[in-house]
């Protein structure tokens, strides 16, 4: 019993990985821009999307996929933001409304494309069982939870050390000021789009290559993202992961010890016992309340 | 002089374009009382504008952009069914009771109150998933994934059967009805008022008395009922209802673009809205793109809020009258 | 009527308040004074509820409000103004008044409404939407007016003269003269200008860092040394 809950965890703490990086994308664009971009998801599914094409035309490696998917979704993500920045007032809960509708209108479009039917990749590669100690995971779990990392870190870095790294942490904490500096802020409300974009890209390929997708399965992400960025707080990278992770164990555990068909219930669950005992998240420093 | 309560005579109706507007709603269909199909058209519309109508009573009193009343929806549908079937209830009863399931399942979010905008949105959209995950695994009352069939129809009063296309109509059109007279009593009275202002400063009002949490939560509360006794109405004139149907994204995504097409500041707006998106969709899109069309209303939707967010309708009722009216909109 | 028993409010590191013991009698106009930061809307924040201070205890009427959600304590007779007007924009001049009378007392008493418009000077404007076809000397008249038409027993007027000009200035001095007489309130107002405080108040009180340094009659505690010092030195 207790290898399979130290399973679950193991398996929870790799799709954690890909989970903060959906995330901090989201979190990204609320930072720079206040805005919630409710169709982050979908632009995570469209990578997977295209991982698939690449995988089932192309007869390739889904890792392959990565250049193409970088530069649609990214081109994707930055339309996405030109809509956005099109609103003219209320820009919080238009925004929204506006996101939600992109969103629509992607899954609408995934759907027109690829059809309803479930996909995964049938790369053997990818699927191989990697054994560490006692744990089993398939390889693409692993490899991709490298992956994260070394984008985390990357992003780490360049949010830190970086002049548009710094420039968006500027205009996040204050607009007026950094325009007074010389900052535009148009142009790192663009850059943080094109940023999560990169970061889909690479989740939605993680996606493909050791879950499955249909194309419903956007909102399902926005809305797990959504709950990690609750969980983390504003405000902080390792808060992202930590909080990712635990989304990740949460929903192994429950399928393990529970159903499969629960597995989101334990995202809501988590989400809505984080927003009843700590509302400033895990690791928030800003409240939140109205 | 400036007119009193300008804002609201931007948005209220003349009382001869209102009279034309229910002489269309009851006129009209009366007309096509022997075609099934329009008729099952005009039905839907109108169940679309219920939902529209209490979404943007809670996004314009209660001052909350929801995306979760599909949650109230199939709470409202499945508590009115079962209570039906398993319970006895008269379904007219059921119909009630399903919008007090709803109020009880709304009770549940009422501490996500506190929370402001987009986390509230997706608050509520974390009950929808979990409200449409208990009624998928309790299948001793619900019916589970495979849901309930033969969900009593509406009944037959002396003179009308409810339960045909015509009689539903008018079912579904008066409840809509009550529903917008209570919302439009309610704005204009002092929690109307008060509601108004605690979306500029919620500080302000409640530095003068107004308890705001409370007055947000029975906006929270009375728009579920509303959407719950829209989505009892629904399952009995179904007769069929199943988890992936009664808490469908539809019930979301069709009645936000109503209610923002036809314009969500006003009363009859969404139901408007709800008419034409739905009659739009159905007859004009799903032609077009046959399995995607609802794409068509995800494009609907970003224009309408980067073009015009308060709504197609009254952009256009602006420009036929040839007046532009100070342009002084209230805060959204 | 007002008890302000060792009130302490503490933001993490900082304290903005730090132990104040106020008292104020129904019969009171109180001046509240000291540099920026000194503490002073932070304490209004905490009678009015807005704040929940991290120590002390306030009573109001032998009341203890401490716990009192704000709607509460506007209902007990709590009143305040917002140093930035915050009107109901979307509401007229009068609609202002009513909801602010009705939620606060339960009732709508049109002629205590027109009695406020008419000592506020908005009679004329009142039926104009609140935000947009207001000035700003009217807008901060608006701000009295809505706490005036909530009946309170205490008044507190954040800065109410902050940004007028002259003329609108010596308007709002005569109303505030006024004030304490026709609508029998105790009144304790923050104000920069010591010249004003001393036209208009009985008592003094002193912020400085947080901290309560001087409390008496004005001409007093303007020529206390340490007052002069927090204003120029410190």
């Amino acid at each position: 019993m207790s290898e399979l809950i130290l399973q679950a965890l193991y398996s929870g703490l790799l799709q954690g990985g890909s989970y903060a990086l959906i995330a901090l994308g989201l979190a990204l664009v609320f930072g720079a821009m206040r805005v919630i971009n409710l169709a982050q998801g979908e632009l995570v599914l469209l990578s997977a999307y295209i991982a698939y094409s690449v995988e089932s035309g192309m007869g390739l490696n889904p890792v392959l996929a990565i250049p193409i998917a970088l530069v649609v979704v990214c081109l994707t993500s930055a339309v996405v933001y030109f809509v956005v920045s099109r609103i003219k007032k209320d820009r919080e809960i238009n925004s929204l409304i506006l996101t939600y509708g992109i969103g629509v209108i992607l899954t609408n479009g995934m759907l027109l494309v690829w059809k309803a039917d479930i996909r995964s990749t049938s790369s053997e590669w990818m699927q191989e069982a990697f054994v560490l100690g006692p744990f089993y995971s398939m390889r693409s779990e692993v490899l991709f939870f490298g992956v994260s990392l070394v984008m985390m870190a990357g992003l780490w870095w360049w949010l830190s050390r970086s002049w548009y790294g710094r420039a968006v942490r500027a205009v996040s904490s204050n607009r007026d000021a950094a325009k007074l500096m010389g900052i535009n802020p148009g142009y790192t409300e663009l850059v943080s789009f094109i940023v999560a974009g990169i970061l889909a890209a690479f989740a939605g390929v993680a996606l493909f290559s050791y879950g499955v997708i249909s194309p419903a399965y956007g909102g399902v992400l926005t809305v797990k993202a959504f709950i990690i960025t609750v969980l983390a707080g504003v405000g902080s990278i390792p808060g992202v992961l930590i909080g990712a992770v635990l989304l990740g164990v949460a929903e192994a555990l429950t399928v393990t010890l529970a159903s499969s068909a629960l597995q989101e219930l334990a995202g809501m669950g988590l989400f809505l016992l984080v927003l009843f005992i700590m509302p400033n998240g895990l690791f928030g420093v800003r409240g939140r309340r109205g | 002089m400036q007119t009193t309560k300008n804002t609201t005579k931007n948005t209220t109706m003349s009382k001869t374009s209102l009279l034309a507007l229910l002489a269309l709603c009851v006129g009209g269909p009366l007309l096509f009382a022997q075609d099934h199909y329009v008729m099952s058209l005009l039905v839907a519309s109108m169940v679309i504008g219920g939902i529209a109508l209490s979404w943007a009573l809670l996004g314009n009193l209660g001052g909350m952009i929801s995306f979760g009343h599909a949650a109230f929806f199939g709470v409202g549908a499945y508590t009115s069914a079962v209570l039906s079937m398993k319970f006895g209830v008269p379904v007219l009863a059921a119909l009630l009771l399903g919008g007090v399931g709803a109020l009880v399942a709304a009770l549940a979010m009422l501490p996500v109150l506190r929370l402001r905008g987009p986390y509230f949105a997706l608050a509520i959209l974390a009950y929808a998933h979990i409200f449409r995950i208990l009624a998928t695994e309790w299948t001793s009352m619900t019916g589970g994934s495979g849901g309930l069939s033969s969900i009593p129809p509406l009944p037959t009063l002396p003179g009308l059967d409810l339960s045909s296309k015509i009689g539903a109509y008018f079912v579904i059109l008066f409840i809509v009805l009550v529903f917008a007279v209570i919302y439009a009593r309610l704005r204009e009275s002092h929690y109307g008022l008060a509601l108004r202002a605690m979306h500029e400063s919620e500080d302000a009002t409640r530095v003068v008395g107004v308890n705001s949490v409370v007055l947000k939560g029975m906006m929270l509360l009375l728009s579920a009922f509303m959407c719950g006794v829209v989505g009892a109405f629904n399952a009995h004139y179904i007769s069929f209802l199943e988890p992936d149907y009664a808490f469908s994204a539809l019930w979301v995504t069709i009645p936000i673009v109503a209610a923002i097409f036809g314009g969500y500041r006003s009363i009859s707006g969404p139901v408007v809205g709800a008419v034409v998106v739905y009659l739009l969709d159905q007859l004009v899109f799903k032609n077009i793109i046959p399995s995607g069309h609802q794409l068509v209303l995800g494009v609907l939707l970003v224009a309408m809020i980067v073009f015009s967010p308060d709504g197609l309708l009254p952009l256009l009722r602006k420009l036929f009258k040839g007046k532009f009216t100070r342009s002084k909109h209230a805060a959204t | 009527m007002l008890q302000l028993d060792k009130v302490s409010v503490r933001f993490g590191g900082l304290t903005a308040v730090n132990e104040v013991s106020l008292e104020v009698g129904s019969g009171d106009v109180v001046g509240l004074v000291g540099a920026n930061g000194a503490g002073k809307t932070t304490l209004f924040n905490a009678i009015s509820g807005l704040v929940r201070p991290t120590g002390g205890a306030i009573r109001f009427n032998g009341a203890d409000i401490l716990h009192a959600p704000l709607h509460r304590r506007a209902r007990l007779g709590i009143g305040r103004t917002f140093q930035i007007p915050q009107p109901m924009h979307e509401l007229t001049v009068r609609q202002n008044l009513v909801v602010a009378q009705r939620f606060a007392t339960g009732r709508v008493d049109e002629r205590k409404i027109a009695e406020v418009l008419a000592f506020t000077g908005l009679a004329e404007k009142a039926d104009r939407d609140a935000a947009s076809e207001l000035a700003l000397t009217e807008l901060k008249a608006l701000e009295v007016a809505k706490a005036l038409a909530t009946q309170p027993k205490l008044l507190l007027l954040d800065e109410v003269l902050a940004g007028l000009e002259t003329n609108g200035k010596r308007r709002f001095m005569q109303m505030l003269k006024g004030l304490h007489e026709a609508f029998a309130v105790g009144i304790v107002i923050i104000e920069h200008d010591i010249e004003t405080i001393s036209q208009l108040c009985h008592r003094v009180a002193v912020l400085n860092f947080g901290q309560l340094i001087a409390e008496g009659k004005p001409a007093q505690v303007f020529s206390d040394p340490a007052v002069i010092k927090s204003y120029t030195g410190a």
